[in-house]
Protein backbone atom coordinates (compact mmCIF):
# COMPACT_ATOMS: atom_id res chain seq x y z
CA UNK A 1 0.00 0.00 0.00
CA UNK A 2 2.87 2.63 0.87
CA UNK A 3 4.57 1.50 -2.39
CA UNK A 4 1.13 2.15 -4.17
CA UNK A 5 0.84 5.25 -2.40
CA UNK A 6 4.56 6.64 -3.47
CA UNK A 7 4.22 5.85 -6.73
CA UNK A 8 1.01 7.62 -6.92
CA UNK A 9 2.90 10.57 -5.77
CA UNK A 10 5.94 10.29 -7.62
CA UNK A 11 3.38 10.08 -10.87
CA UNK A 12 1.36 13.12 -9.43
CA UNK A 13 4.56 15.42 -9.31
CA UNK A 14 6.12 14.56 -12.75
CA UNK A 15 2.60 15.16 -14.31
CA UNK A 16 2.43 18.50 -12.72
CA UNK A 17 5.96 19.03 -13.16
CA UNK A 18 5.55 18.19 -17.17
CA UNK A 19 2.61 20.66 -17.19
CA UNK A 20 4.31 23.37 -15.90
CA UNK A 21 7.33 22.67 -17.91
CA UNK A 22 5.47 22.34 -20.87
CA UNK A 23 3.06 25.43 -20.68
CA UNK A 24 5.66 27.81 -21.83
CA UNK A 25 6.91 25.39 -24.66
CA UNK A 26 7.02 26.38 -28.39
CA UNK A 27 6.73 23.19 -30.40
CA UNK A 28 8.45 23.97 -33.20
CA UNK A 29 6.73 20.40 -34.73
CA UNK A 30 3.23 21.62 -34.30
CA UNK A 31 1.60 24.07 -35.89
CA UNK A 32 -1.35 25.93 -33.94
CA UNK A 33 -3.26 24.92 -30.65
CA UNK A 34 -6.17 26.88 -32.07
CA UNK A 35 -8.64 25.59 -34.43
CA UNK A 36 -6.72 25.43 -37.57
CA UNK A 37 -9.22 26.31 -40.78
CA UNK A 38 -8.61 23.95 -43.65
CA UNK A 39 -7.10 26.19 -45.55
CA UNK A 40 -5.33 29.65 -45.31
CA UNK A 41 -7.98 32.37 -45.70
CA UNK A 42 -7.39 35.99 -47.40
CA UNK A 43 -7.79 38.82 -44.79
CA UNK A 44 -11.59 40.87 -45.70
CA UNK A 45 -11.31 43.85 -46.78
CA UNK A 46 -14.73 45.98 -44.99
CA UNK A 47 -14.65 49.69 -43.64
CA UNK A 48 -15.67 50.55 -40.21
CA UNK A 49 -15.60 54.03 -38.31
CA UNK A 50 -12.63 53.64 -35.05
CA UNK A 51 -13.51 55.22 -31.77
CA UNK A 52 -11.89 58.52 -32.98
CA UNK A 53 -14.37 58.50 -35.86
CA UNK A 54 -12.13 57.81 -39.02
CA UNK A 55 -13.33 55.03 -41.17
CA UNK A 56 -10.96 52.12 -40.91
CA UNK A 57 -9.90 49.99 -43.87
CA UNK A 58 -9.71 46.99 -41.73
CA UNK A 59 -7.17 45.31 -45.00
CA UNK A 60 -4.84 48.37 -45.29
CA UNK A 61 -4.74 49.08 -42.05
CA UNK A 62 -3.75 46.14 -40.71
CA UNK A 63 -1.68 44.84 -43.49
CA UNK A 64 2.05 43.35 -42.25
CA UNK A 65 0.81 42.75 -38.94
CA UNK A 66 -0.70 39.95 -36.90
CA UNK A 67 -3.84 40.61 -36.64
CA UNK A 68 -6.86 39.41 -33.91
CA UNK A 69 -9.79 40.24 -34.97
CA UNK A 70 -13.58 39.71 -32.40
CA UNK A 71 -16.71 40.45 -32.64
CA UNK A 72 -18.10 42.33 -29.00
CA UNK A 73 -19.87 44.74 -27.18
CA UNK A 74 -19.21 46.37 -24.13
CA UNK A 75 -21.61 45.35 -21.58
CA UNK A 76 -20.96 41.44 -22.28
CA UNK A 77 -21.00 40.06 -19.06
CA UNK A 78 -18.52 36.72 -19.37
CA UNK A 79 -17.07 35.68 -22.87
CA UNK A 80 -15.85 39.14 -24.29
CA UNK A 81 -13.72 40.52 -21.07
CA UNK A 82 -12.25 36.93 -20.70
CA UNK A 83 -10.96 36.87 -24.32
CA UNK A 84 -9.65 40.51 -24.14
CA UNK A 85 -7.87 39.57 -20.55
CA UNK A 86 -6.90 36.46 -22.48
CA UNK A 87 -5.25 38.20 -24.93
CA UNK A 88 -3.51 41.22 -22.69
CA UNK A 89 -2.44 38.43 -20.48
CA UNK A 90 -0.22 36.49 -22.87
CA UNK A 91 0.77 39.73 -25.48
CA UNK A 92 1.69 41.80 -22.04
CA UNK A 93 4.16 39.17 -21.20
CA UNK A 94 5.66 39.48 -24.57
CA UNK A 95 6.37 43.04 -25.71
CA UNK A 96 8.36 42.70 -28.86
CA UNK A 97 5.10 40.60 -30.15
CA UNK A 98 2.74 42.96 -28.58
CA UNK A 99 4.17 45.54 -30.91
CA UNK A 100 3.80 43.79 -33.99
CA UNK A 101 0.16 43.00 -32.91
CA UNK A 102 -3.09 44.58 -33.94
CA UNK A 103 -6.38 43.54 -31.57
CA UNK A 104 -9.56 44.76 -33.26
CA UNK A 105 -12.50 44.72 -31.35
CA UNK A 106 -15.43 45.31 -33.53
CA UNK A 107 -18.64 46.24 -31.30
CA UNK A 108 -21.94 45.01 -32.73
CA UNK A 109 -24.16 46.68 -30.24
CA UNK A 110 -23.83 50.12 -31.81
CA UNK A 111 -27.02 51.27 -29.92
CA UNK A 112 -24.96 51.16 -26.38
CA UNK A 113 -21.64 51.03 -27.74
CA UNK A 114 -20.47 54.80 -28.61
CA UNK A 115 -16.96 55.23 -29.83
CA UNK A 116 -16.08 56.84 -26.19
CA UNK A 117 -17.40 53.76 -24.67
CA UNK A 118 -15.70 51.37 -26.46
CA UNK A 119 -12.54 53.24 -26.40
CA UNK A 120 -12.75 53.90 -22.37
CA UNK A 121 -13.77 49.97 -22.37
CA UNK A 122 -11.01 48.56 -24.34
CA UNK A 123 -8.39 50.85 -22.44
CA UNK A 124 -9.08 49.19 -19.04
CA UNK A 125 -7.03 46.08 -21.74
CA UNK A 126 -4.67 47.91 -23.59
CA UNK A 127 -4.96 51.63 -25.01
CA UNK A 128 -3.44 50.18 -28.03
CA UNK A 129 -6.11 48.12 -29.41
CA UNK A 130 -8.32 49.16 -32.10
CA UNK A 131 -12.10 49.60 -31.35
CA UNK A 132 -14.24 50.09 -34.30
CA UNK A 133 -18.19 50.57 -35.04
CA UNK A 134 -20.87 51.00 -37.60
CA UNK A 135 -24.18 51.18 -38.76
CA UNK A 136 -25.98 47.83 -38.50
CA UNK A 137 -25.55 47.39 -42.25
CA UNK A 138 -21.81 47.99 -42.36
CA UNK A 139 -21.44 45.77 -39.49
CA UNK A 140 -23.62 42.94 -41.06
CA UNK A 141 -21.04 43.53 -44.05
CA UNK A 142 -17.99 43.20 -41.82
CA UNK A 143 -19.69 39.71 -40.01
CA UNK A 144 -20.32 38.70 -43.65
CA UNK A 145 -17.28 39.08 -44.78
CA UNK A 146 -16.06 37.02 -42.30
CA UNK A 147 -19.01 34.00 -42.33
CA UNK A 148 -20.14 34.77 -38.84
CA UNK A 149 -23.88 35.15 -38.15
CA UNK A 150 -25.25 38.71 -37.78
CA UNK A 151 -25.40 39.57 -34.06
CA UNK A 152 -28.65 38.93 -32.46
CA UNK A 153 -29.77 42.04 -30.34
CA UNK A 154 -32.01 41.09 -27.00
CA UNK A 155 -34.95 42.96 -26.19
CA UNK A 156 -33.50 46.69 -25.83
CA UNK A 157 -35.93 48.15 -24.29
CA UNK A 158 -34.17 46.68 -21.30
CA UNK A 159 -31.18 48.60 -20.36
CA UNK A 160 -29.20 45.17 -19.72
CA UNK A 161 -30.20 43.23 -22.69
CA UNK A 162 -28.10 40.71 -24.38
CA UNK A 163 -26.11 40.57 -27.70
CA UNK A 164 -25.78 36.82 -29.09
CA UNK A 165 -22.54 37.42 -31.00
CA UNK A 166 -19.92 35.23 -32.82
CA UNK A 167 -17.49 33.85 -30.12
CA UNK A 168 -14.64 33.07 -31.60
CA UNK A 169 -11.63 35.44 -32.50
CA UNK A 170 -10.10 35.64 -35.63
CA UNK A 171 -6.54 35.77 -36.43
CA UNK A 172 -4.05 36.38 -39.77
CA UNK A 173 -0.81 36.46 -39.93
CA UNK A 174 1.54 39.36 -41.60
CA UNK A 175 1.51 37.19 -44.19
CA UNK A 176 -2.39 38.42 -44.04
CA UNK A 177 -3.93 34.78 -44.51
CA UNK A 178 -5.60 33.89 -42.07
CA UNK A 179 -4.85 30.39 -40.49
CA UNK A 180 -6.56 29.81 -37.18
CA UNK A 181 -9.76 30.97 -35.13
CA UNK A 182 -10.14 30.73 -30.91
CA UNK A 183 -13.29 29.61 -29.60
CA UNK A 184 -14.04 30.81 -25.98
CA UNK A 185 -12.16 28.62 -23.66
CA UNK A 186 -8.80 28.79 -25.31
CA UNK A 187 -6.18 28.81 -22.27
CA UNK A 188 -3.15 31.39 -22.62
CA UNK A 189 -0.68 28.47 -22.84
CA UNK A 190 -2.36 28.11 -26.81
CA UNK A 191 -2.26 31.87 -27.44
CA UNK A 192 1.04 32.10 -25.92
CA UNK A 193 2.09 29.37 -28.50
CA UNK A 194 0.02 30.35 -31.48
CA UNK A 195 1.14 33.73 -31.57
CA UNK A 196 4.39 33.16 -31.57
CA UNK A 197 3.97 30.82 -34.59
CA UNK A 198 1.72 33.15 -36.61
CA UNK A 199 3.94 36.16 -35.98
CA UNK A 200 6.48 33.68 -38.15
CA UNK A 201 4.90 33.66 -41.16
CA UNK A 202 5.80 36.44 -43.26
CA UNK A 203 5.37 39.96 -42.44
CA UNK A 204 8.25 42.62 -40.90
CA UNK A 205 9.04 40.35 -37.68
CA UNK B 1 -32.15 34.87 -4.89
CA UNK B 2 -29.86 32.64 -6.22
CA UNK B 3 -29.26 29.17 -4.88
CA UNK B 4 -28.12 25.79 -5.44
CA UNK B 5 -26.88 22.71 -3.20
CA UNK B 6 -23.70 23.74 -3.65
CA UNK B 7 -21.17 26.21 -4.59
CA UNK B 8 -19.55 25.57 -8.35
CA UNK B 9 -17.90 27.03 -11.24
CA UNK B 10 -19.58 29.34 -13.16
CA UNK B 11 -19.53 31.82 -15.98
CA UNK B 12 -21.52 34.32 -14.71
CA UNK B 13 -19.38 37.59 -13.81
CA UNK B 14 -18.72 37.58 -9.54
CA UNK B 15 -21.60 39.67 -8.11
CA UNK B 16 -21.68 40.83 -4.09
CA UNK B 17 -25.23 39.45 -4.17
CA UNK B 18 -25.78 36.79 -1.42
CA UNK B 19 -26.35 33.04 -2.88
CA UNK B 20 -27.68 30.25 -0.54
CA UNK B 21 -25.92 27.17 -0.25
CA UNK B 22 -28.45 24.76 1.80
CA UNK B 23 -26.24 21.93 1.43
CA UNK B 24 -23.75 23.96 3.58
CA UNK B 25 -25.97 24.45 5.92
CA UNK B 26 -27.30 20.89 6.21
CA UNK B 27 -23.18 19.74 6.44
CA UNK B 28 -22.72 22.63 9.10
CA UNK B 29 -26.41 21.94 10.74
CA UNK B 30 -25.91 17.63 11.02
CA UNK B 31 -22.58 18.14 13.00
CA UNK B 32 -23.81 20.46 15.47
CA UNK B 33 -26.76 18.23 15.79
CA UNK B 34 -24.62 15.31 16.17
CA UNK B 35 -21.70 16.93 18.82
CA UNK B 36 -24.39 18.04 20.81
CA UNK B 37 -26.93 15.67 20.71
CA UNK B 38 -23.69 12.70 21.47
CA UNK B 39 -22.93 15.25 24.48
CA UNK B 40 -26.13 15.15 26.40
CA UNK B 41 -25.98 14.34 29.72
CA UNK B 42 -21.81 14.08 29.62
CA UNK B 43 -19.62 16.60 30.73
CA UNK B 44 -17.60 18.12 28.31
CA UNK B 45 -15.09 20.58 28.91
CA UNK B 46 -16.03 24.09 28.10
CA UNK B 47 -12.82 24.63 26.08
CA UNK B 48 -14.02 21.52 24.09
CA UNK B 49 -17.18 23.28 23.10
CA UNK B 50 -15.29 26.53 22.14
CA UNK B 51 -12.63 24.70 19.74
CA UNK B 52 -15.56 22.33 18.30
CA UNK B 53 -17.72 25.62 17.79
CA UNK B 54 -14.92 27.26 16.47
CA UNK B 55 -13.89 24.43 13.98
CA UNK B 56 -17.30 24.27 12.98
CA UNK B 57 -17.43 28.00 12.11
CA UNK B 58 -14.45 27.66 10.17
CA UNK B 59 -15.75 25.09 8.19
CA UNK B 60 -19.13 27.08 7.54
CA UNK B 61 -16.81 30.53 6.48
CA UNK B 62 -14.68 28.25 3.87
CA UNK B 63 -17.98 26.47 2.50
CA UNK B 64 -20.29 29.55 2.02
CA UNK B 65 -21.30 32.77 0.12
CA UNK B 66 -18.67 34.34 -0.72
CA UNK B 67 -16.15 32.37 0.19
CA UNK B 68 -17.30 29.25 -1.40
CA UNK B 69 -18.01 30.40 -4.59
CA UNK B 70 -15.28 32.78 -5.22
CA UNK B 71 -13.19 29.29 -4.35
CA UNK B 72 -15.53 26.82 -6.82
CA UNK B 73 -15.10 29.48 -9.46
CA UNK B 74 -13.45 32.54 -9.61
CA UNK B 75 -10.23 32.58 -7.94
CA UNK B 76 -7.68 29.95 -7.20
CA UNK B 77 -6.11 31.88 -4.37
CA UNK B 78 -9.96 31.65 -2.43
CA UNK B 79 -9.82 28.17 -3.14
CA UNK B 80 -6.56 28.11 -1.82
CA UNK B 81 -7.58 29.81 1.05
CA UNK B 82 -10.61 27.73 1.53
CA UNK B 83 -7.90 24.08 1.62
CA UNK B 84 -5.95 25.98 4.48
CA UNK B 85 -8.67 26.69 6.33
CA UNK B 86 -10.68 23.38 5.89
CA UNK B 87 -7.64 20.96 6.26
CA UNK B 88 -5.70 23.66 8.51
CA UNK B 89 -7.97 24.88 10.89
CA UNK B 90 -11.34 23.43 10.88
CA UNK B 91 -10.00 19.80 11.02
CA UNK B 92 -7.39 20.47 14.16
CA UNK B 93 -9.87 22.84 16.12
CA UNK B 94 -13.12 19.92 15.89
CA UNK B 95 -10.47 16.97 16.53
CA UNK B 96 -9.22 19.33 19.86
CA UNK B 97 -12.76 20.07 20.46
CA UNK B 98 -13.88 16.01 20.09
CA UNK B 99 -13.84 14.04 23.72
CA UNK B 100 -12.21 10.15 23.47
CA UNK B 101 -15.49 8.78 24.00
CA UNK B 102 -17.08 10.89 21.44
CA UNK B 103 -14.78 9.89 18.50
CA UNK B 104 -15.11 6.23 19.85
CA UNK B 105 -18.61 5.85 19.51
CA UNK B 106 -18.77 8.13 15.95
CA UNK B 107 -16.24 5.83 14.26
CA UNK B 108 -17.48 2.71 15.64
CA UNK B 109 -21.09 3.47 14.50
CA UNK B 110 -19.74 4.02 11.15
CA UNK B 111 -17.36 0.90 10.78
CA UNK B 112 -14.30 3.38 10.65
CA UNK B 113 -12.24 2.20 13.75
CA UNK B 114 -9.98 -0.02 11.37
CA UNK B 115 -9.59 1.79 8.86
CA UNK B 116 -8.68 5.03 10.94
CA UNK B 117 -6.27 2.76 12.81
CA UNK B 118 -4.42 1.77 9.82
CA UNK B 119 -4.36 5.08 8.49
CA UNK B 120 -2.73 6.62 11.28
CA UNK B 121 -0.75 2.94 11.94
CA UNK B 122 2.60 4.16 10.37
CA UNK B 123 3.38 7.68 10.35
CA UNK B 124 5.04 6.94 6.91
CA UNK B 125 2.04 5.89 5.58
CA UNK B 126 0.01 9.16 6.64
CA UNK B 127 2.80 11.14 5.43
CA UNK B 128 2.42 9.33 2.15
CA UNK B 129 -1.21 9.76 2.09
CA UNK B 130 -1.70 13.32 3.40
CA UNK B 131 0.52 14.79 0.12
CA UNK B 132 -0.84 12.30 -2.34
CA UNK B 133 -4.46 13.82 -1.33
CA UNK B 134 -2.39 17.54 -0.83
CA UNK B 135 -1.21 17.09 -4.68
CA UNK B 136 -4.34 15.12 -6.21
CA UNK B 137 -6.73 17.59 -4.79
CA UNK B 138 -4.59 20.82 -6.18
CA UNK B 139 -4.09 18.73 -9.81
CA UNK B 140 -5.49 21.01 -12.34
CA UNK B 141 -7.18 18.08 -14.00
CA UNK B 142 -8.71 17.47 -10.79
CA UNK B 143 -10.05 21.01 -10.01
CA UNK B 144 -11.13 21.59 -13.49
CA UNK B 145 -12.94 18.32 -13.18
CA UNK B 146 -14.61 18.18 -9.57
CA UNK B 147 -15.25 21.99 -9.36
CA UNK B 148 -17.62 21.94 -12.45
CA UNK B 149 -20.23 20.55 -10.81
CA UNK B 150 -22.35 20.41 -7.57
CA UNK B 151 -21.32 16.32 -6.35
CA UNK B 152 -17.88 17.28 -7.46
CA UNK B 153 -17.02 20.29 -5.75
CA UNK B 154 -18.50 18.96 -2.28
CA UNK B 155 -16.52 15.55 -2.83
CA UNK B 156 -13.21 18.15 -2.97
CA UNK B 157 -14.84 19.80 0.06
CA UNK B 158 -14.79 16.34 1.83
CA UNK B 159 -12.04 15.23 0.36
CA UNK B 160 -9.84 18.28 1.88
CA UNK B 161 -11.31 17.47 5.21
CA UNK B 162 -9.86 13.85 4.86
CA UNK B 163 -6.92 15.57 4.02
CA UNK B 164 -6.86 17.36 7.20
CA UNK B 165 -8.05 14.53 9.05
CA UNK B 166 -4.84 12.03 8.04
CA UNK B 167 -2.32 15.27 8.53
CA UNK B 168 -3.72 16.06 11.98
CA UNK B 169 -5.00 12.60 13.67
CA UNK B 170 -1.48 10.85 14.17
CA UNK B 171 -0.98 14.67 16.03
CA UNK B 172 -4.19 15.69 17.52
CA UNK B 173 -6.56 12.53 17.57
CA UNK B 174 -8.62 12.43 21.30
CA UNK B 175 -7.81 8.99 20.54
CA UNK B 176 -4.47 7.97 22.09
CA UNK B 177 -3.53 4.75 19.72
CA UNK B 178 -4.22 7.15 16.86
CA UNK B 179 -1.56 9.78 18.23
CA UNK B 180 2.30 8.99 17.06
CA UNK B 181 3.85 8.00 20.59
CA UNK B 182 6.03 10.38 21.26
CA UNK B 183 6.27 14.24 21.33
CA UNK B 184 9.31 14.45 19.56
CA UNK B 185 7.90 11.96 16.51
CA UNK B 186 4.78 14.27 16.17
CA UNK B 187 6.85 16.96 15.79
CA UNK B 188 8.74 15.67 13.00
CA UNK B 189 6.08 14.00 11.48
CA UNK B 190 4.00 17.87 11.28
CA UNK B 191 7.20 19.10 10.05
CA UNK B 192 8.47 17.00 7.24
CA UNK B 193 4.47 16.18 6.11
CA UNK B 194 3.92 19.89 5.39
CA UNK B 195 7.08 21.09 4.46
CA UNK B 196 8.64 18.85 1.86
CA UNK B 197 6.61 18.05 -0.72
CA UNK B 198 4.17 20.28 -0.45
CA UNK B 199 6.53 22.48 -1.99
CA UNK B 200 6.27 21.11 -4.96
CA UNK B 201 2.54 22.04 -6.15
CA UNK B 202 3.08 25.54 -4.49
CA UNK B 203 6.30 26.06 -6.52
CA UNK B 204 4.48 24.90 -9.71
CA UNK B 205 1.22 27.40 -8.90
CA UNK B 206 3.63 30.38 -7.85
CA UNK B 207 6.39 30.21 -10.52
CA UNK B 208 4.44 28.60 -13.64
CA UNK B 209 4.17 30.53 -17.17
CA UNK B 210 0.74 30.50 -17.32
CA UNK B 211 -2.58 29.80 -15.24
CA UNK B 212 -2.94 26.01 -14.91
CA UNK B 213 -6.11 25.71 -14.20
CA UNK B 214 -8.71 25.77 -16.63
CA UNK B 215 -11.42 26.58 -13.96
CA UNK B 216 -10.16 30.21 -12.90
CA UNK B 217 -8.31 30.96 -16.26
CA UNK B 218 -11.75 31.63 -17.98
CA UNK B 219 -13.48 32.61 -15.03
CA UNK B 220 -14.87 36.03 -15.18
CA UNK B 221 -12.25 38.12 -13.36
CA UNK B 222 -12.62 39.64 -9.74
CA UNK B 223 -10.72 42.34 -8.16
CA UNK B 224 -8.70 43.47 -11.21
CA UNK B 225 -6.07 40.57 -10.82
CA UNK B 226 -4.79 38.76 -13.64
CA UNK B 227 -5.24 34.69 -13.93
CA UNK B 228 -1.81 34.22 -13.60
CA UNK B 229 -1.21 36.94 -10.38
CA UNK B 230 -4.14 34.91 -8.89
CA UNK B 231 -2.60 31.69 -9.21
CA UNK B 232 0.54 33.27 -7.89
CA UNK B 233 -1.40 34.34 -4.69
CA UNK B 234 -2.89 31.13 -4.33
CA UNK B 235 1.10 29.87 -4.63
CA UNK B 236 2.01 32.01 -1.78
CA UNK B 237 -1.09 31.26 0.10
CA UNK B 238 -0.69 27.47 0.07
CA UNK B 239 3.39 28.21 0.63
CA UNK B 240 3.43 30.92 3.58
CA UNK B 241 -0.27 30.38 5.15
CA UNK B 242 0.40 26.67 6.56
CA UNK B 243 3.90 27.78 8.39
CA UNK B 244 2.52 29.53 11.34
CA UNK B 245 -0.08 26.99 12.16
CA UNK B 246 2.47 24.20 12.04
CA UNK B 247 4.76 26.07 13.81
CA UNK B 248 2.52 26.86 16.14
CA UNK B 249 0.97 23.28 16.65
CA UNK B 250 4.99 22.25 16.71
CA UNK B 251 5.51 24.89 19.20
CA UNK B 252 2.84 23.80 21.69
CA UNK B 253 3.59 20.23 21.18
CA UNK B 254 7.42 21.26 21.96
CA UNK B 255 6.63 23.17 25.41
CA UNK B 256 4.10 20.12 26.74
CA UNK B 257 7.02 17.73 25.45
CA UNK B 258 9.38 20.11 27.88
CA UNK B 259 6.41 20.54 30.51
CA UNK B 260 6.14 16.12 30.44
CA UNK B 261 9.79 15.79 30.85
CA UNK B 262 9.57 17.72 33.78
CA UNK B 263 12.24 20.40 32.48
CA UNK B 264 11.64 24.08 33.46
CA UNK B 265 10.65 25.47 29.57
CA UNK B 266 13.05 28.44 30.45
CA UNK B 267 15.65 26.92 32.88
CA UNK B 268 18.88 25.09 31.28
CA UNK B 269 18.64 21.51 32.44
CA UNK B 270 20.95 20.85 34.97
CA UNK B 271 22.08 17.07 35.46
CA UNK B 272 23.19 16.21 39.01
CA UNK B 273 25.96 13.52 39.25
Amino acid sequence: MVLLVSGLVAGLILAACSTVAGSGDIDATGRFQGVELSEPTPKPSFVLTDTAGQPYDFQASTQGKLTLLYFGYTYCPDICPVHLAQITSVLDRNPPLRENTEVIFVSVDPGRDSPEVIRNYLDGFSEDYIGLTGSMDELRTAEEALGVPAAILGDTSDPDYLVGHAAQVFAWAPDGLGYTMYPFGTRQSEWAHDLEVLANLGGER
Amino acid sequence: MNWSWWCTSSLRPWRWELTLYPGVWVVVGALLVLYFRLARNKVLARSQKIYFLLGVLTLWVASDWPLGPLGAGYLASAHMVQFVLYAMVAVPLMLMGTPEWMMRRVLARLRLYRITRRVTGSLLFSGILYNALLVTTHAPITVDTLRAGQLGSFAMDMLWIATGLVLWLPVLSPIPEFRAKTYLARILFLFLTTSVIAVIPASALTFGDFPLYNTYELAPRVFDITALEDQQIAGLIMKVATIPITWLAIGVMFFRWARQEGVPSTQPRHVDS
